[in-house]
């Protein structure tokens, strides 16, 4: 049988071995070093495609008219007549430093294009992530609340429903609802957040919307599992026995032991948030990190589209990383005995 | 069995019925605890007990319900109805004026909060003390119920203790805002008999030192022996016998009592043969004529199942015993 | 199988039965059900609404819709099959070697998977088309690929908690070859959690694949396909607000199709080899979806709602399943 990879998988009674912050900071650990070569892992991925892409810069630029000068010129000028696994490492090298090369077509640095398209889908996403919370997390609690009352069928009715809609369909039925029939929305364009927070706002809130109503499905269905589930736990009696309020109970410890799959979900939902921005884009017109990618694809302009690729890739294992930081922050002991009660 | 002045707990009549055709699972189960006092509930699984105990809590499951009787907490002008009562009285008794350990300390706790804040928490909570004062109070509660290194353990979670130390964390839990009772549900249970004989001890000393009252609840008959001062004997949903301790397990009344001894052998090291009571107990809510231990008695008659059976009392010696030859046994004498 | 007859025996999972015949039936014949032809335009008569010539009224360019929405299902429905049978292919069999060899393997295989998932669909699938070229076999493939670890995660689940089984290690000490375990045993009760797994997958599939072609890619217009359609009808929201109801209707019949029938043949089977799908999936599973639009909802909502898978990065001890 496979033997695992052993990390404290039970802490033995009465000590803590290696100490509390050793304890605390081994699953870290181990999170980087996964991450890491997930990230190493997609590096090469991406950069097969481009070497698989057997495109040229010359043909690209020069489309027909090119000479085979041409083609090795430009070849040349691109770094693309040296081995393969050499113009990985550079290509890699470059990218840790930020350099991820120039546009075939407009020699403008990817990175710099970059730079100014990705803060539209972050604070999109950011947005989308919070609403995400907002709303699931309220329904959730409310159905478990209800527990097979009128609201939990409800939301669990709803849920279910919106899983089946692709969200770029919500997003039109958004558009034709704010924008349309009520004039209240503009439909498309974009204000930099930095440059006016109102004006960023109105221009946001649809795509975010779009983007937050699956995330928030699954959210609402998976805590009010949890939650119900949860209740049923001795320790909730244990707390009852203490004279607490029923609102105490639910967030002072219910919602702590019964949040790890919600955060799970959340976690899942944090790249699709990522991935969903790139058709809300184009619903929205928005001038992010997706367009840079569309028109490089269209034009065959490798370095922008590889470019593009690896920045997404590692905003969202950030992002995969905050999320798994913080459920193991919230809930490190369950984790690690592996239910609650413990291994004993 | 009328209310005495001072006491803590008064059952009066309990009826609970489960499911949906409502089969009676306690049936007109009547007691009282008095103040400082600790009573024994001993009975088998399917006796009652435990809905018993958990209808004074107000944790009765869904389908389960009280359908007819009192239960009375406090007395005077203190008194309270805990049958009809909502949420928000249950907030104010529960933890306040009435505590509760059972039987797998571990799962009633919170694992992923430490012991210490989990007390702490009551303490700022329910009293109003600021962190500092919660938590020295903590560790001094800690200490009190022996614990050793309390400080240490405050910062400990659930699964880093042992059953004997969680159960005395729960204890602690439970008598922190020095309720009047303390109802202990098959709470050494799970344990090893020298924790077992430890965490008695303790519930004896707080017993002395905090003035309160105890219900144990247990199946075990060596449980009450040294604890309680009066004994309740439950057997298919009524209490059969009850009287003080040492009388009843001297000079049982009723067939079943007797019968529990044989079995337990307290005292009794020299007994070989393993004794058993032949036959199993009523189905809950089974309805039978007469006396419920009938089927199983040795020393039944005929007029055992022709009517129910009322209890008989000597209200000189304070005890009773639901057995029509109650007296003419009596000097058949013990189990042989 | 008496699966199927079983399964029919419930309301929900018959009427989506009959649903996904009709789809069917559109996907095989449906240009030439279709009462116009789907690429014939009338400038005369744009942007009409539902009429008795045109049940559903007409596009920019004057096609019926309904024919086109009839024949786009073809190439919309091929396409999320043809992803599946991608993803399948590339996921079942290293799920069942990962659970069963040894601890290099299972390290890269799962490590593999966490780079698939991370990977955001809709930029791969950009970068896809961008490098090879823009076609719908090689955005279906590219989909396939990204699917794939949702096969393997349940495929190495189900086999790691039946090879745990009594019966499995009685077989083994009689001196059975893995093989003979692995046919006797196992496959028969991997192929339910299969088939639950590829109906969510086609699901999710036909999402993607509207997400795709909503982009533009992977389908080159006028041939038509649901999101083409919708990507069309974006530009006239305000002459035709109801215009995206049609695509999208037809996309949540047969993606909520897929999903009840899914739900039906979890229902049918037994539960010892059900509680072998819940448990710790040992992947970088927090980037689960890889950024799968639609289909990141039905990806994540893979398990039944009753299920809370719980993906963590602790993999594998925890990846043992409780034997059934």
């Amino acid at each position: 049988m496979s033997a695992a990879i052993s990390v404290t998988a039970t802490a033995p009674i009465g000590t803590s071995r290696g100490g509390r912050l050793v304890q605390s900071v081994r699953p870290f650990g181990r999170l980087l070093v996964i991450t890491a070569t997930v990230f190493v892992l997609s590096t090469i991925l991406t950069f097969a495609l481009g070497a698989l892409s057997g495109a040229n810069p010359a043909a690209a630029v020069l489309g027909e008219t090119a000479t085979p000068a041409d083609i090795a010129r430009m070849r040349h000028e691109f770094g693309l007549d040296v081995p393969l696994w050499q113009q990985y490492l550079t290509w890699l090298g470059n990218a840790l430093h930020g350099d991820l090369g120039r546009s075939w077509f407009t020699t403008v640095p990817v990175s710099d294009s970059i730079r100014t398209a990705l803060p539209v889908d972050l604070s999109i996403a950011g947005l989308a992530l919070v609403m995400a919370v907002l709303m699931g997390g309220a329904a959730g609690i409310a159905a478990a609340l209800s527990n097979g009352g009128v609201v939990d069928r409800t939301v669990t009715l709803v849920c279910s429903a919106v899983a089946t809609v692709p969200p770029f369909v919500i997003g039109m039925m958004l558009i034709v609802v704010f924008s349309v029939k009520l004039g209240a929305l503009p439909s498309g364009g974009y204000v930099p957040l930095e440059q006016d927070p109102v004006e960023w706002l109105r221009f946001a809130i649809l795509p975010a919307a779009a983007l937050s109503i699956d995330a928030a499905g699954s959210l609402a269905r998976q805590l009010r599992t949890s939650l119900v589930g949860a209740m049923r736990e001795n320790y909730v009696t244990g707390a009852e026995m203490r004279g607490f309020s029923r609102r105490r109970v639910l967030f002072g410890h219910v919602l702590r032991n019964a949040s790890g799959p919600a955060l799970a979900v959340l976690g899942m939902a944090v790249p699709t948030i990522i991935g969903g921005a790139v058709i809300t884009e184009k619903l929205f017109n928005l001038p992010g990190i997706a367009q840079l990618a569309l028109v490089g694809a269209e034009q065959g302009d490798v370095p922008v589209i590889l470019g593009t690729l690896l920045v997404t890739v590692v905003v969202v294992l950030i992002a995969s990383m905050v999320v798994n930081a913080v459920q193991t922050a919230l809930n490190p002991v369950a984790r690690r005995a592996g239910q609650p009660g413990g291994a004993r | 069995m009328s209310p005495q002045p001072e006491q803590t707990l008064w059952v009066e009549r309990l009826d609970v019925t489960v499911g949906a055709h409502r089969r009676a699972a306690v049936r007109d189960v009547s007691f009282t605890v008095g103040r400082g006092e600790a009573v024994g509930l001993v009975g088998e699984s399917g006796s009652g007990k435990t809905l018993t105990c958990r209808s004074v809590l107000g944790l009765l499951p869904p389908g389960v319900e009280i359908a007819g009787g009192r239960v009375r907490l406090g007395s005077g002008a203190d008194e309270v109805d805990l049958t009809t009562a909502r949420r928000r009285t249950w907030d104010k008794v529960r933890g306040v004026r009435l505590g509760a350990v059972f039987q797998d300390p571990a799962s009633y706790l919170n694992p992923s909060l430490t012991v210490g804040h989990q007390l702490a928490e009551v303490l700022r909570t329910q009293r109003g003390l600021a962190r500092g004062p919660a938590h020295a109070r903590s560790v001094e509660l800690f200490t009190e119920v022996g614990l050793r290194d309390p400080d240490r353990v405050f910062h400990q979670y659930p699964h880093e203790l042992s059953g004997g130390m969680l159960q005395r964390v729960l204890i602690a839990l439970a008598v922190s805002l020095e309720p009047e009772l303390l109802i202990a549900d098959e709470a050494t249970t799970a344990l090893d008999v020298v924790v077992q004989a430890e965490i008695l001890q303790l519930l004896s000393r707080l017993r002395r030192t905090h003035d309160l009252s105890l219900l144990l609840v247990t199946h075990d008959l060596a449980v009450v022996a040294d604890t309680c001062d009066r004994v309740l004997v439950m057997y298919g949903g009524e209490i059969v016998e009850s009287g003080p301790t040492e009388q009843v397990l001297r000079d049982p009344r009723h067939p079943y009592t007797r019968a529990l001894l044989a079995v337990a052998s307290i005292g009794d090291w020299s007994r070989r043969t393993l004794e058993v009571i032949p036959g199993s107990p009523p189905e809950a809510g089974e309805e039978l004529p007469g006396c419920r231990f009938a089927p199983r008695c040795r020393d039944a008659v005929a007029d055992c199942t022709a009517e129910p059976v009322w209890l008989t009392t000597w209200p000189d010696e304070n005890r009773s015993a639901r057995c029509l030859r109650a007296e003419d046994l009596e000097s058949v004498g013990g189990p042989s | 199988m008496s699966t199927l007859r079983r399964i029919w025996t419930v309301p929900s999972a018959r009427i989506s039965i009959i649903i996904l015949l009709g789809v069917a039936v559109l996907v095989v014949a449906g240009s030439a059900l279709a009462p116009h032809d789907p690429l014939e335009q009338d400038p005369t008569r744009m942007l009409q609404g539902p009429g008795s010539a045109h049940w559903l009224g007409t596009d920019y360019l004057g096609r019926d819709v309904l024919s086109r929405l009839m024949a786009g299902t073809r190439v919309s429905v091929a396409g999320a099959l043809e992803a599946v049978v991608v993803a399948a292919a590339l996921g079942i069999l290293p799920g069942l070697a990962s659970a069963w060899s040894g601890r290099t393997f299972e390290w890269a295989s799962l490590r593999v998977t966490d780079t698939l998932m991370v990977l955001p669909f809709t930029v791969f699938a950009i970068a896809v088309v961008g490098t090879l070229g823009n076609g719908l076999h090689q955005s279906m493939v590219a989909v396939g690929i990204l699917m794939s670890p949702l096969f393997f995660r349940v495929t190495r689940a189900v086999t790691l908690g039946l090879r745990q089984t009594q019966y499995v290690e009685a077989a083994e000490l009689m001196g059975a070859s893995q093989w003979w375990v692995l046919r006797k045993h196992i496959w028969a009760k991997v192929l339910p959690t299969i088939a639950v797994t590829t109906a969510q997958a086609i699901g999710s599939a036909l999402l993607l694949m509207a997400s795709l072609t909503f982009l533009g890619l992977g389908v080159t217009p006028p041939a038509p396909t649901w999101g083409g359609m919708l990507a069309s009808d974006l530009g006239y929201l305000t002459q035709q607000p109801w215009a995206p109801l049609f695509p999208g209707l037809l996309i949540m019949l047969t993606v909520g199709s897929l999903n009840l029938i899914a739900d039906a043949i979890r229902d049918q089977t037994p539960d010892g080899v059900r509680r072998g799908w819940l448990g710790r999936q040992g992947t970088l599973a927090v980037a689960a979806s890889s950024g799968l639009t639609g289909g990141g909802a039905a990806l994540a909502a893979a398990p039944a709602p009753q299920d809370d898978v719980e993906p963590e990065l602790s993999e594998e001890e925890d990846a043992r399943v409780p034997a059934a």
